[in-house]
Formats: C-alpha cells, structure tokens, sequence
C-alpha cells in the first residue's frame, strides 16, 4: 500500500490530534514494524506480540491529545506505550497462566532462540546491545527496563542496597549511550 | 550546577526510557527548560534509539494493519481508553483490556449456562423416560391379563361346541336325574352313547360335596349298583366323562367318603331311569 501523503514528525502529531484516518494509515506503515520489535523484546511471542501491537495503536490513536511534543519525540513517547503494554501483557494472569501450562521456566521469556521462523529476539535492537552489558548491569537493566520492576523492586529481588541498583543502572544507561552513537 | 557532569550522570537515558523516578523526571524537564545541552543531549540519545529501533525493525504479520485500523478508527464499543496525561512511565501502567481474557471469560460463561442447559434436559428427559417405561409395563401387564382371559375364554368356549356336539350326537342317550327327598332341588343330566358306551355327566344342581365327602355316580345294572367314576369338587364346568358303562337300566348319586365306596352308602341323592 503506498500513501501518496508524506509527514513530517510535526504534521503527523497534528494529523493524528484532528483524528485523520489517513495520518494513522502512515504512522503503521510507518513505525509499525520498530514497534512490533520493541513489543518483541519484552514477549517474543509473535501472536501476542500482534495482540499488544494493536492495543499499542489504539491507545496511541485515542491518546494522541496527551502527547506532548515538548517533553520528547513521538517515536519515545510510542515506544514507552509499547514497552509498557507489553510487559502489563507479560505480567497479566492469563499470560502467567499459559506460560505455566506450558512449563516455561521462571524467567524463561526471553530464550526463545533456536526457531527458525522466529529471529532470535536477543539478537536485535536495544536488546543485542544490553547483552554486551557486564552481567550485574545486564541483568539489573533487563528487570528495570524489559521487565518493568521498580529501582525499590529490583533492590529487594537482587538483595542490592537500593543506592547500588541506582548507581548501576545509570552507568549501564551511559555504556547504552555510548554504543547508541 | 556542572551540567556537563548531570548529562553524563545517565539521568538523560534514565529519563527517556521511563526509567527516572517522578521526582527526577520534574527535576530533569526543569533543567532541560534552561540548558540548551541537556536538550541537545537528550535529543540525540531519542534520535539514536529511533534509529537503533528502524534499523532492527521486524514487520508484523500484514493482515494486522487491516484489524488495527478497524479497531482504532471504527471500535465495536466505545470504551474509553485508560489515561494517559504524561509521557508513560513503567511504574504507571496502562491498563488495557487483554481480548484474551475477555474471550475466556465468555467461554466460561457460555458453557455453564450450556451446561445448566443440558443439566435441566437431561432430568426432564429422564422423568419422561420414567414415565414411559412405567406406561409400558402397565400397557404390557394388561396385555398379559387379557391374553390369559382371553386363552380362558377360548377354551371354555372349545369345550362348550365339544359338549354342544355330543348333545347333538343322535347316539347319545340323555338320562334326566331327578332330585331325591334329601335333596328335592338337586337336577343331573347323564349323556351316554349307546354305540361307545361312553358316560358324561352333567351337573345342573347339586348341594355342595363338604370337607372329606365326595360324590359318586353308580350305574344300576341289572338292579346291581356297578361305580361309575367319582365326581371332582368342581363339578359346575360342563360335560364330565364318567367311567365307560356297557350296559345299564338307570343312574343314580349318592354322596360317599373321599375316593369313592364300592358299595353305595344312603341316601340317593339323584337318579334317573334310561
């Protein structure tokens, strides 16, 4: 599908606030597939992924008014909203209930590899990037930032002075920024 | 303060990935209003993760765009959104509702009243089926009884023409036995066929036997009392055979001892010269 209507990020907010049918046909073809990806890396279920991904839409489509252009871009404020219904997804009963079912390890979501029709999900975007992260900070970024939990949650899970979880990730925030460049 | 020492403190990356906590947000977005490097640094670490996510963009499956648009743009129901004023972080969650669980739910729904359905089904199929065989067995209980009067029936009526055909046999010789004084209402009728020598009896009217006492038919021959069988103790049921008698002048009854006597005992109950 092509669109003959090109956006500039500025066009494209505006578009979407007057509740163009148009504007949202671009942002899909868009920014669908670094979303789905984003979706992706916290739950590498692709059907469930799909699931999230329309849900990511739809709050993106009807809470367009509440971004603010000010505070960041709009692919940061997407891709908060997608991270974050992912891991509600990853963390709601029914997806516990079938990940138990199906024996999966506690914590297992994330070593899925070895499928051929799935691209290893460790491989790709920030992810690949966290994994040549040292283990402590590895490890302390994916249950902040792909998991969700709290800098307090963190701190009791990993028996961490809450000072520690904070220093930690910060300085592997700033590795991540190094190779972001 | 050293903002050069702030932006490389890891609050810029903290901050855009919804890692910062609320206070370090406000305190962020403060200074980023009065220092054009924070907002340059925290630009281009947004530009190099928008650039890092398209570069290891994997398409979704393409038939989604076409259900996600349906579902944005014409929603089946107009539930509103959950909110969302700020820039999200992990720690205020979006609760949107997962179809999945709704669609499991309707599941469960639909098959308990399925099953409170069948349930009710099946105990008003069994109280027919109840019914029914209860039904049946009266109906093949009344088959039975008139099957049986019917057999009943049958054979008295064989036994009728039987006894209506001897009657009717131009052989036979009827022997009308009139009551004696002991008792004068007393009436037997004896049939014998003069070619077979053979003897019915009939009884039309007789006093009944009593315990250990049984009638007894004699055949006067030759003014001899020869026996001519002993009469059951139902005697109402038509034509009896008797004992074949060649030859005799008269029949009379007396009433003997169970089994019979060999030389009749008074009085004479009927009798009837041929």
């Amino acid at each position: 599908m092509s669109n003959a209507v090109t956006y500039n990020e500025q066009e494209l907010v505006l578009s979407l606030k007057a509740k163009d049918p148009q504007s949202f046909s671009y942002l899909y073809d868009n920014y669908s597939g670094a979303l789905y990806t984003i979706v992706l890396q916290v739950l590498p279920d692709r059907e469930l992924a799909s699931d999230v991904l329309q849900e990511v839409f739809v709050n993106i489509w009807r809470k367009i008014e509440s971004y603010d252009a000010a505070k960041g871009r709009l692919f940061t404020w997407m891709l908060n909203v997608a991270r974050n219904l992912a891991i509600d997804m990853v963390r709601s009963k029914a997806y516990q209930n079938s990940q138990k079912n199906q024996g999966m390890p506690e914590g297992g979501f994330f070593d899925k590899g070895g499928n051929t029709t799935q691209p290893n999900i460790d491989n790709i975007g920030l992810k690949k990037i966290v994994n040549t992260l040292k283990t402590e900070h590895r490890v302390l970024i994916d249950l902040a930032y792909f998991k969700g939990y709290t800098h307090e949650e963190i701190a009791e899970l990993e028996s961490l002075p809450l000072g520690t979880v904070k220093t930690r990730i910060r300085s592997a925030l700033i590795q991540l920024r190094a190779y972001l460049k | 303060m050293n903002i050069q020492e702030y932006i490389s403190s890891g609050i810029v990356e903290s901050y855009v990935l919804g890692l910062a906590s609320k206070e370090d947000q406000l305190a962020f977005e403060q200074h980023c209003s009065v220092y054009a490097e924070l907002r340059m640094a925290k630009e281009a670490f947004e530009q190099g993760l928008e650039k890092q996510a398209f570069d290891n963009a994997i398409s979704p499956p393409l038939a989604l765009k076409e259900k996600i648009l349906a579902a944005a743009i014409h929603p089946a129901s107009d539930t509103p959104a959950p909110d969302l004023k700020t820039m999200p972080s992990p720690h205020t969650r979006l609760i949107s509702p997962v179809r999945t669980i709704n669609f499991a739910k309707l599941l469960a729904a639909a098959s308990i009243i399925l099953l409170a359905g069948s349930t009710l089904l099946n105990f008003y199929f069994y109280y027919q089926y109840k019914s029914s065989a209860t039904r049946l067995d009266e109906l093949i209980a009344s088959n039975q009884q008139l099957a049986s009067n019917n057999s009943v029936m049958e054979a008295r009526l064989q036994q009728d023409e039987k006894d209506f055909q001897m009657m009717g046999n131009p052989n036979m010789a009827v022997v009308a036995m009139k009551g004696q004084p002991v008792a004068p209402q007393s009436l037997t009728t004896v049939y014998w066929d003069k070619q077979s020598k053979d003897v019915y009896l009939l009884v039309n009217s007789l006093p009944r036997a009593g315990a250990g006492k049984q009638y007894q038919l004699w055949a006067i021959v030759d003014g001899k009392p020869v026996d001519a069988g002993l009469l059951g103790s139902d005697v109402s049921n038509g034509l009896v055979k008797m004992k074949n008698i060649q030859k005799a002048q008269a029949f009379a009854i007396t009433l003997e001892v169970s089994g019979g006597s060999k030389t009749p005992t008074v009085p004479i109950y009927v009798m009837g010269q041929i």
